[in-house]
């Protein structure tokens, strides 16, 4: 085949010339982990994804015996406090009890009647979730490590912003009586996509980009039938 | 060093660094702090069965009566309270301190279900409503060695249990619930009159009150009764009252029991190999599986085969059970806790463990208690956390809001929650703060 001349690329131009990109949850600046964006068509996706109000799983970091003014390591010192009286049962006590009363804002924001059968129906499953504006809510909190003044928690919210969960690891802390900072906020899943899918700085190119789509794209389809 | 005419611009970060660690550091708690204990009430308040005067009469100008407590609300009690009683519209609270006041009462007395409280208007007459928590005079021969173990209220008797002196009764008897004699139009508002009841196999060592009549457990697994009969309540055999406690049989002769439970007019004994026996009222199918009268009066054994049973629960129209693996199972009529779609069962039906807080994240959430008050439901886990369901009579769910409950919802409880004592429209629950 002779080549064309029509079909190179200083003479086409480039393939590429505007590109539609949106972006998924947000993640601030002093967080890091996975952040969903979308490519062209990708942008209904997204927002047919925003409305399915799945559940993203952070991985916070916290030390005890500081407490800052904007809740991170970074911050005004506010004050100092001793820490060597909790315990990991007391600091799973304190996460029982905030599981318990999340789980009761999420059936009241569900916006379900709770008199109808299905209602307990969906209750027994665990499927009750608020599908509409909502206050952070957190579905599920895990310790993960424990070793004095630092700990890290697993935790499973929805509708939350990071520096939600850096004033819940302060409240954590007030609660133990004596404070704590946040010093690590890292998204390790936003719905479907886990850190696995996710593509590191050294991968950002077409090739890698284009792969990592078509790995998901069964994914995004399979929940979005589920839920809609 | 900066001179004098410079200005500070901002800190370096050795400057913050050396900031931080000058700070001085406070201290909130030691290593020797202790969870304290506390009480918690909530339910309808009018009858001063909460023990909050200020809720029936205000003591502040921008106070408003509250005639239901909806969420829970702390009560400041002066010593640590063991054991709580929660009858019709009123309420005991004792500790096992060997202080001469051991049980303090709040709520309706117009039967002296809370002994004689002497009006301090008038030395002579005693109060109908006590609004706070008041001690109790129990006449005791070595007030300060003796303890109280448990309390137990009815419809408008109290019982007493003490370790060395056998039971105390007190309140209306005019079905021999009191254990003593009937005596015929005997005046029970204002009486003095607290009976002693000694005479039994063994020590007693839980006493649980019915509407009308009374069960007494002893340590050899024996079940005694005295009271209102006409429902068969007392299982003694026939349907009239008894006023002296008489030992059952029927099925759980030689049976050793060790949990009896009661609040209307239906009972059940759970037994040491999880066996649970039932009689008394049947109107609502809490005993159809053995049989369709509605009244029966002697002891039968409840055939189901769910497990070994650990703890059983009566409440005016519903039964539940615990077995040893933490399911809870209920039967009888009206909000069992399975949805709106089951009003009545005669079979034990199951609560899915879901609904207590188990899940993959948390497999290890187990029920503990299971307790009942007339038309409704609690049911304490092993991490410290109460659940309620049922009618929610003038606010007695303590969930905040007014409408009836269908499945067991949570509580929320400033604390871990050690026990909880269900009434008709009032619940007491004792907490340990974090």
């Amino acid at each position: 085949r002779v080549p064309v001349l029509a079909d190179h690329p200083l003479v086409r131009g480039p393939r590429f010339r505007k590109l539609k990109i949106g972006a998924g949850h947000r993640l601030d600046v002093k967080a890091s982990g996975v952040f969903v964006l979308g490519i062209g068509h990708g942008n209904m996706l997204l927002t047919d994804l925003y409305n399915c109000h799945l559940t993203k799983v952070y991985t916070v970091g916290g030390l005890f015996g500081k407490a800052t003014d904007d809740f991170s390591d970074t911050g005004n010192l506010v004050e100092k406090t001793t820490f060597d009286h909790i315990t990991r049962e007391k600091l799973e006590r304190i996460l029982a009890v905030i599981q318990g009363t999340n789980q009761k804002a999420l059936l009241m924001y569900s916006n379900i009647d709770m008199k109808t059968q299905e209602a307990y129906e969906l209750a027994v499953k665990g499927l009750i979730r608020p599908m509409g504006k909502s206050p952070p809510i957190i579905t599920a909190v895990r310790c993960l490590q424990f070793a004095l003044p630092e700990f890290q928690l697993e935790i499973h919210c929805l509708h939350e912003t990071q520096q939600y969960l850096r004033k819940m690891v302060h409240e954590i802390g007030l609660e133990l009586k004596s404070s704590a900072v946040c010093t690590q906020v890292r998204r390790i899943r936003d719905g479907v996509f886990t850190v696995d899918d996710a593509l590191p700085r050294t991968q950002w190119n077409l090739q890698s980009i284009q792969e990592a789509i078509q790995n998901c794209q069964l994914k995004v389809e399979t929940e979005l039938e589920k839920t809609l | 060093r900066r001179g004098l005419g410079v200005a500070a611009g901002p800190p370096s970060t050795r400057q913050l660094r050396e900031a931080e660690e000058a700070a001085p550091v406070f201290q909130y708690a030691g290593k020797a702090a202790r969870r304290k204990d506390r009480v918690f009430v909530w339910g309808f308040s009018y009858s001063g069965a909460l023990g909050v005067p200020s809720f029936v009469r205000p003591d502040a100008g921008w106070k408003k009566p509250r005639r239901v407590q909806a969420t829970p609300y702390r009560l400041e009690t002066e010593e640590k309270i063991s054991s709580a009683a929660c009858g019709y519209g009123f309420t005991l609270l004792a500790s096992n301190t060997r202080d001469i006041t051991k049980v303090w009462g709040m709520g309706l007395n117009k039967d002296s279900q809370l002994g004689f409280q002497r009006s301090r208007r008038d030395q002579t007459k005693g109060y109908e409503y006590v609004l706070e928590p008041s001690p109790i005079p129990l006449p005791l021969e070595k007030p300060q060695q003796t303890r109280v173990l448990q309390v137990s209220c009815g419809r408008a008797h109290s019982l007493v249990l003490t370790d060395s002196e056998g039971v105390f009764t007190m309140g209306n008897n005019s079905y021999g619930q009191c254990g003593r004699k009937v005596v015929e139009d005997e005046i029970y508002s204002e009486s003095h009159l607290i009976h002693q009841l000694k005479e039994f196999d063994s020590r007693v060592v839980q006493v649980v009150c019915g509407q009308d009549h009374s069960l007494f457990r002893t340590k050899k697994g024996t079940v005694y009764a005295c009271g209102w009969g006409a429902d068969g309540q007392t299982g003694l055999g026939h349907y009239n009252i008894t006023s002296v406690p008489t030992k059952l049989h029927g099925d759980i002769a030689g049976v050793n029991i060790i949990q009896v439970s009661s609040y209307g007019d239906c009972c059940l004994a759970v037994s040491d190999e999880g066996d649970v026996f039932g009689w008394g009222n049947s109107e609502y199918l809490q005993l159809a599986s053995v049989t369709e009268t509605t009244q029966v009066n002697v002891p039968r054994h409840l055939p189901f085969k769910i497990g070994k049973i650990k703890e059983a629960a009566c409440g005016g129209t519903g039964n539940a059970v615990l077995t040893e693996e933490g399911n809870v199972f209920v039967w009888g009529y009206g909000i069992l806790g399975k949805g709106p779609n089951l009003i009545e069962t005669a079979v034990p039906e199951m609560i899915p463990p879901s609904l207590f807080g188990w899940s993959d994240f948390s497999p290890d959430v187990r029920v503990a208690h299971v307790r009942c008050g007339l038309s409704q439901f609690a049911a304490l886990t092993n991490r410290g956390e109460l659940f309620v369901w049922g009618k929610n009579l003038r606010g007695c769910l303590g969930t905040g809001r007014m409408e009836d409950q269908y499945f067991p919802w949570r509580v929320t409880v400033p604390g871990e929650v050690v026990d909880v004592a269900c009434g008709v429209d009032h619940m007491v629950s004792m907490v340990r703060s974090f």
